[in-house]
């Protein structure tokens, strides 16, 4: 990542002004970038890497963009950049904080409501209290409250995610990304989303 | 009637010759105070000169259709006997359906019918008597509520009694002409009820409830229910109440209407000083509530987040607020949402645990109507704000058609200098939209010194000042049109394009432009400790990011500008810090250990620009050198030269480099 060589990269950049390209939406470092998010807030229990399961609207996700204009794309730095560096990461601070909290929410207090049926995957990538009377009314209360700040975090997260690429357009392909993701990686009997109808894993 | 049928028997057994000693009747229907029996058979067998008989009653279908209650194949066998008092009484095993068995008891007698009813240690009694054959008396013992789930399906069809015994006498009324008339006052043990989708549920409540339930024929039911809760919790979509502690009083008028669902003319809840409700609502079948109107008060309101209000502070992550004070309201919601709201504080104050804000002596009046105009003030003594401190406004506000406004600019002394809150204007939620909030700020001179302390950065003078014309706040982001102006250094330093989001949630951001003009570099370097650089700055920060008040991104370019009878040095310290901080390696005319003989170098020009993206600082100089960039092109002799060979740097490397020359720990290498 370091010593890259140096450039004339103000020369460049005059030079190639006003220039709209087209790039593609990274889906695979998309996914890649959602699944070990998913997996260390779910636990590393198992489930090798898998492909999001048949919802993917057309199996490679790859979303055309018309995106920003990106010089170093233009004068070749961008695929070398973009290769040690991928677009999709969650990297900063913020992100990796929210993911430490989510984490400890997940163990602390979610997870065995997952397993109870009580709560599922939505498919906008956010928990969904799917069967309240499985709780006790005093665990009601805690577990909207824990859910409500879950997805709080989870809508910062896809947020800054597509705003730390610089591409904040993205968000909501990054969280289409991140709900198939949590389904794929949830644990078998856990319940998800799907078409309006609940599925059990 | 069961007596008539009984004596019926009896007469045919006396009349019948005597080896006939089975008697049996069929009756296809009998109805009686409500309760429709049907295809009864009733057999009596007394052996002759036996004390007893044995009385057999069967029903294939028991329906109370008003009660909700409807049995098949009902079977009673019990030994018949006449007591010395000259009554009827027969005792035995009562069976319904697959239900398991009970025990009912019956005494007949010309002017009174008793029977007991019992399962376990649960019991019920009846009693009627001929003088008054409308009335029936029922005394409850321990009777599970599982067996009032008909009776409470009647009224809610959603409803699920999960738990919990009754105790006390209900009296029922069937008068031929009148409606009818239960009363029944009730002592209610660890209820516990729960709706089909589980957003309405009651748990452990202890209740002292006197019911009064009229049903006319063929009209809708009116109910009224009067007594004290005591203990327990209660959850009603978001707010969950929990009773435990302090027995409330509660009186309930229902009336149920034609479709379904309820009215509710009367409403009142007593919970002392906590919270004291009256008014009138309407229910929707289902349990959702239509209509409310309700006048609520408390005149401690730091009893408000355990007892009623957590629910609600967790959904909006503001658990275990700290409030106290006295408030009331008075709340009127419709078909729309919120029709109006009259609220009046007296004293009160606010903590986010988080010490994100605070709000201390709120006093004052908050009127909101969705439509007209009514106007109302709000005032409160001081406050906090990130750790930024205010003093005392006064908010005179109108609410027009549905909007809240401020009538005059309000100001608010803070940081030493002056903010004025103008042209402020709330809309609620409503339907789909969401809280839309916008205002005008006008900053002046607020100090910098006392904003970097309470935002705990190195501290350095100046004033900050400014005009934001208008700043909107809508779906959780905050933009802010105009800019604000900042007075440091020596210079200024221009902020645009300022937007927030989540400015009260999850990892807050900030974005904004900066621009830079003609900075003092002295000072700079002396408040950063940073050894000393004399000259005068200039450039840009663009697209700054901060999460969570951190930065994650921006564009910056810093350079210096000559200026008349500025003298441009730079100290060796300060080479120094650059070169440990830059990772920089000396280019000089001569060897880099005779930098340590110079105090100091006369500099031609600085420049340094960081491009800051995915946690990786892009850095640039002043031209390109080489394979590097440089950073500091000197001037005179020896002539300086720091030229930067790592373009990508770490940027958490770079801050923790930053961090330990403001400690003054580092000793660079000088190759």
């Amino acid at each position: 990542m370091r010593r890259l060589i140096g450039m004339p990269i103000l020369i460049a950049l005059a030079l190639c002004a006003c220039v709209t390209i087209n790039v593609y939406f990274p889906a695979a470092e998309a996914r890649e970038a959602a699944r070990q998010f998913v997996e260390k807030v779910i636990g590393d229990e198992a489930q090798p890497s898998q492909p999001a399961p048949a919802t993917t609207p057309n199996g490679g996700g790859m979303v055309q963009r018309e995106l920003r204009f990106d010089p170093l794309a233009l004068i070749g730095i961008g695929s070398a950049y973009a290769q040690e560096q991928p677009d999709i990461t969650i990297r900063t601070p913020a992100i990796q904080a929210i993911q430490a909290r989510m984490e400890q929410r997940f163990n602390g207090t979610l997870r065995p409501h997952f397993d109870s049926g009580a709560l599922g995957f939505g498919q906008d990538g956010l928990v969904v209290v799917r069967d309240a009377s499985a709780l006790a009314i005093k665990d009601r209360v805690a577990v909207n409250a824990a859910v409500a700040d879950d997805n709080r975090d989870r809508k910062a997260v896809y947020r800054e995610i597509a705003v730390a690429n610089g591409h904040p357009e993205w968000e909501n392909q990054i969280r289409d990304v991140f709900a198939r993701q949590w389904v794929a990686s949830a644990r078998a009997g856990w319940w998800y989303q799907q078409g309006g109808d609940w599925k059990q894993k | 009637m069961p007596r008539r049928i009984l004596a019926l028997l009896l007469l045919a057994l006396v009349v019948l010759p005597v080896q006939a000693r089975t008697t049996t009747a069929r009756i296809e229907r009998v109805e009686a105070s409500g309760v429709l029996l049907r295809d009864v058979v009733v057999r009596l067998r007394w052996p002759p000169g036996a004390a007893s008989g044995e009385l057999q009653v069967a029903a294939a279908r028991i329906d109370a259709a008003d009660f909700g209650y409807h049995f098949e194949r009902v079977r009673w066998q019990c030994p018949l006997a006449r007591t010395a008092q000259g009554h009827w009484r027969c005792e035995g095993p009562l069976r319904a359906g697959d239900h398991a068995p009970m025990r009912l008891a019956l005494d007949l007698s010309s002017a009174t019918t008793d029977a007991e009813l019992a399962r376990g240690a649960a019991r019920i009694t009846l009693q009627r008597t001929s003088a008054a054959p409308d009335a029936t008396r029922l005394e409850l013992s321990r009777v599970p509520l599982a067996w009032a789930q008909a009776l409470v399906a009647q009224a809610w069809a959603a409803g699920r009694l999960t738990g919990g015994t009754l105790q006390g006498p209900v009296l029922i009324e069937t008068p031929a002409a009148r409606p009818l008339r239960v009363d029944a006052r009730l002592v209610l043990s660890a209820l516990a009820l729960e709706s089909q989708d589980g957003s309405i549920a009651v748990g452990d409540l202890g209740a002292r409830l006197r019911v009064d339930y009229r049903q006319p024929t063929g009209a809708a039911a009116l109910v009224a229910i009067d007594g004290t809760l005591d203990g327990g919790e209660l959850l009603y979509g978001n707010t969950y109440v929990a009773l435990a502690g302090a027995p409330v009083q509660v009186r309930l008028d229902l009336m149920q209407r034609a479709g379904g669902g309820w009215d509710v003319p009367r409403l009142s809840w007593d919970d002392g000083d906590a919270l004291s409700l009256d008014g009138s609502a309407a229910l929707a079948g289902d349990g959702a509530l239509h209509r409310l109107d309700v006048a609520a008060r408390s005149r401690r309101l730091d009893a408000l987040p355990a007892r009623y209000l957590s629910g609600w502070l967790g959904l909006a992550g503001l658990a275990d607020l700290g409030l106290s004070g006295a408030a009331e309201a008075a709340v009127r919601t419709g078909a729309g949402g919120l029709a109006t709201v009259e609220a009046r504080f007296e004293g009160v104050s606010l903590r986010d645990p988080r010490e994100r804000f605070r709000i201390e002596g709120l006093e004052g009046d908050l009127r909101y109507a969705r439509e007209g105009s009514v106007d109302s003030e709000l005032r409160w003594r001081r406050g906090q704000l990130y750790g930024l401190r205010f003093d005392a406004i006064r908010l005179p506000l109108r609410s027009d058609a549905g909007t809240l406004r401020l009538r005059e600019p309000a100001t608010l002394a803070m940081l030493g200098g002056q903010v004025s809150l103008e042209g402020f204007t709330l809309r609620p939620a409503q339907g789909d939209a969401g809280l839309r909030a916008g205002f005008g700020l006008g900053i002046d001179s607020l100090d910098l010194g006392a904003l970097s302390k309470a935002l705990g950065w190195p501290e350095f003078g100046g004033t900050l000042s400014g005009r934001i014309p208008s700043a909107r706040y809508a779906d959780e982001r905050l933009d802010f049109d105009g800019g604000l102006s900042i007075q440091a250094f020596d210079g200024r330093i221009d902020v645009d394009a300022l937007s927030m989001e989540r400015p009260f949630g999850v990892a807050p951001t900030l974005s904004a432009d900066l621009a830079l003009h003609d900075l003092d570099l002295l000072r700079i370097t002396e408040v950063f400790d940073f050894g000393s650089i004399t000259g005068r700055l200039h450039g840009r920060i663009d697209g700054l990011r901060l999460v969570d008040w951190t930065a994650t991104a921006f564009d910056a370019e810093l350079h210096t500008e000559r200026r008349r009878g500025t003298r441009q040095r730079i100290s060796q310290r300060a080479v120094q810090d650059i070169s440990s901080v830059g990772d920089a390696s000396f280019v000089t005319s001569l060897q880099g250990r005779l930098i340590g003989l110079f105090d100091d170098f006369g500099y031609q020009s600085i420049g340094i620009a960081c491009r800051l993206e995915n946690e990786v600082c892009r850095m640039s100089g002043l031209h390109s050198a080489g394979n590097g960039f440089t950073i500091v092109e000197g001037a005179g002799v020896p002539k300086l030269q720091v030229v930067g060979f790592n373009r990508d740097v770490d940027w958490p490397t770079l801050l923790e480099r930053l961090a330990a020359v403001a400690k003054g720990d580092v000793s660079p290498v000088v190759d």
